[in-house]
């Protein structure tokens, strides 16, 4: 288990960690979600000392981190990387050594990998000579090659097109079930809501919100109820007077209500406007659930 | 994985992508071909050979003719005579260029605007030679040696001091070893100064540094690429050695044990050295653009070097004295003392163990640097700034 505890960094003026703590277990794939410089890059930096924290721990397995243990640690940054010029297979056999794999089996496992992508033609390229899809790949390779216990990937999908966010997910999911714990951070919430169960959410360097996806959307004092009209297409937005629109075009209204609020006149002012092709009554998704906790 | 693997597996990485490198190939074949010719370009034009002397012979030829004249020219001369009928012939031979002297056994030798003075004066030596050996024989002296009878027993000696060509010898050779390592220096501190940038430009760093720290990867790189730069010297020397020898006026500068094993070392140390610094001033810059403002403070400790050693060829002085304990300069200078021989056991000491700390102090100041820089995106750090973020 990877517990991150009490992070705390400040860069002059600016408090980039506050206090920062959260676990991951083995298995767990955890979405790390956050609004742009609320501390995402550096929590994950700190896993690798690449960051050094003012005060706080981050330990793996009850211990604290050193460096044979970060070696079974996989990483894939935000700034992504590698060399240039060097060839794809003698590339992730380097990484695989550097890690600490003996040359055999690093060359194995690049093999192995450069199969599973189906990149095995492309061994003998150099990096620069791949498309940007698949040197994306050849990155994720890189951190995956040593078959790493923790897996911290850094906007894993920013860039990828849909066949690769797909390839992507795929591989995700897979080494979370094989026990990997794997923590990556997101913009993109309806792929991390299909994805993981659990996320936690950081704003201003700490923790706001964090647990499965399902009881925190439950959890949430908001309901958002979603009504279709099929015989009126025009402009909802009037028809439910004290209520909270949240969006409302085409015979589609969608409002936010207290959780407590009582159905009954809703359902009538609805049935009211014609003939009901939906009424859906729902908490919050996982970008509502965002708004809401970041916004505050 | 130990610390020492790691700083092998990145030396092993930096060594292998350049010698694998069409660039680098290229530039060792250009380099290496380059001094090819400057050896054999002049062995060609300007041969140094001994001459050879093609000299007429009229009537019979006079008994160890060549053996007295060859002596007699100092062995700069190898000479081949050519008979000749008449008088006549010879002087037409002569006009013509085929030989370029002639001696007519009546009693006469024949000279013209093509005959070397030294060349005129070893045939008549030679001459008088075997006329003082025919003269004593027929005297009935018996002669053993022919050199003693001319000069009468007379030798050349030397009342220089003994030592003082050697310690000469040695301040030229410590000095040509200088050069090579100046030469060293400067082609191969860019490479690593490069070489350092490449992981800031290709956002690679991040990666690498999640594996080791900043000065393992420093250190495997100044050692790939620095091991590189001397395979290419050797290389080069050795096609150099190969070809020397055509130059037959050439002489490697030799010197004794100790002036050769100071030399080698203090070649080492002042490429590790230099190598390390030129690693620090990569480290304090994300751009390849940068690299060389940065590396400008060392450019000129190098040539401050350089010139101290060049002023003090001829022999010791109180700057050379001070230099020679200073890091920076004491590569380039040591040997040079070593070679004058008044060295001290301490300051030989003293100054190698300034030399080793400083090596390892760099290398952790650079590390500092290196990790301080990368993260957080800044451009060009100050050599002040970067010292005063090292301490903290």
């Amino acid at each position: 288990m990877l517990e991150i505890n009490e992070l705390r960094k400040q860069y002059g003026d600016v408090v980039a960690l506050d206090g920062c703590s959260f676990q991951v277990r083995r298995g767990q794939l955890l979405g790390f979600l956050g609004p742009n410089g609320s501390g995402k890059t550096t929590t994950m930096r700190s896993v690798f000392s690449l960051v050094r924290p003012d005060s706080g721990t981050v330990r793996w397995q009850g211990a604290p981190i050193d460096a044979p243990i970060r070696l079974r640690f996989g990483y894939m940054p935000e700034q992504r990387g590698l060399y240039p010029r060097m060839k794809v297979a003698t590339q992730l056999v380097y990484f695989a050594r550097l890690h600490g794999m003996e040359k055999t089996a690093a060359t194995r496992a690049a093999q192995h990998w450069l199969e599973r992508l189906g990149l095995a033609d492309r061994a003998a390229s150099r990096l620069e000579q791949l498309s940007h899809g698949n040197q994306q790949r050849i990155q994720l390779a890189a951190a995956l090659i040593h078959d790493p216990e923790l897996l911290i990937l850094d906007e894993p999908f920013s860039g990828l097109d849909p066949i690769g966010v797909e390839d992507m997910m795929g591989i995700l999911v897979e080494r979370a079930g094989q026990g990997t714990a794997v923590v990556f951070s997101s913009h993109q919430l309806d792929l991390v809501e299909d994805l993981c169960e659990d996320v936690v959410i950081i704003s201003a360097g700490k923790v706001v919100l964090a647990g499965p996806i399902r009881e925190l959307r439950a959890r949430s004092s908001h309901r958002y109820l979603e009504v279709e009209i099929a015989t009126n297409t025009g402009n909802l937005g009037r028809a439910f007077p004290g209520y909270e629109v949240i969006s409302s075009h085409d015979g589609r209204i969608r409002l936010r209500v207290d959780d407590q609020t009582p159905l009954e006149p809703l359902v009538r002012s609805a049935a009211a406007l014609g003939r009901v092709r939906q009424f859906s009554y729902t908490p919050p998704n996982l970008s509502e659930v965002f708004r809401e906790v970041v916004d505050q | 994985m130990s610390p020492l693997r790691s700083i092998l597996l990145v030396a092993a990485r930096d060594f292998k992508e350049r010698v694998t490198s069409r660039a680098f190939q290229l530039s060792t074949g250009i380099t290496i071909l380059f001094v090819a010719a400057w050896i054999v370009v002049p062995a060609i034009f300007f041969d140094n050979k001994p001459d050879t002397w093609t000299i007429g012979i009229i009537g019979e030829e006079p008994a160890g003719f060549t053996a007295a004249v060859e002596t007699a020219s100092g062995h700069a001369a190898i000479v081949t005579t050519t008979p000749y009928d008449s008088r006549d012939a010879a002087e037409t031979a002569l006009d013509d260029g085929d030989i370029a002297m002639a001696v007519d056994s009546s009693g006469t030798v024949l000279v013209d605007n093509g005959t070397s003075d030294q060349m005129q004066a070893a045939v008549v030596t030679g001459l008088a030679t075997i006329s003082i050996a025919q003269r004593a024989d027929e005297l009935g002296i018996e002669v053993t040696d022919l050199a003693d009878l001319v000069t009468g027993g007379y030798h050349v000696e030397s009342v220089a001091p003994a030592g003082e060509a050697d310690t000469e010898r040695g301040r030229i050779f410590a000095f040509f070893v200088t050069v090579v390592l100046f030469m060293s220096i400067v082609t191969y501190g860019s490479w690593i100064l490069i070489g350092v940038i490449e992981e800031k430009t290709s956002r690679v760093v991040e990666v690498v540094l999640g594996t080791l720290r900043p000065h393992q990867l420093l250190a495997g790189k100044v050692l790939g690429i620095g091991v590189l730069g001397i395979a290419q010297v050797l290389a080069i020397g050795v096609v150099a050695m190969i070809l020397l020898p055509l130059q037959h006026a050439f002489q490697i500068p030799s010197a004794a044990g100790s002036v050769l094993f100071w030399a080698f070392t203090w070649y080492l140390l002042g490429f590790a050295f230099y190598s390390v610094a030129y690693a620090a001033a990569g480290s304090l810059v994300s751009r390849q653009e940068e690299a060389q403002n940065a590396a400008f403070p060392l450019t000129m400790m190098l040539m401050a070097a350089y010139f101290i050693a060049s002023f003090s060829i001829t022999g010791d002085n109180p700057v050379l004295r001070i230099a020679s304990l200073l890091p920076m300069f004491a590569p380039m200078t040591m040997p040079l003392r070593v070679a004058g021989g008044d060295v001290a056991v301490w300051e030989m000491a003293l100054s190698l163990s300034l030399m080793v700390i400083s090596v390892y102090g760099l290398m952790r100041f650079a590390g500092r640097v290196y990790s301080g820089g990368v993260l957080q995106g800044v451009g060009r750090v100050k050599w002040k700034e970067a010292f005063r973020a090292s301490r903290s």
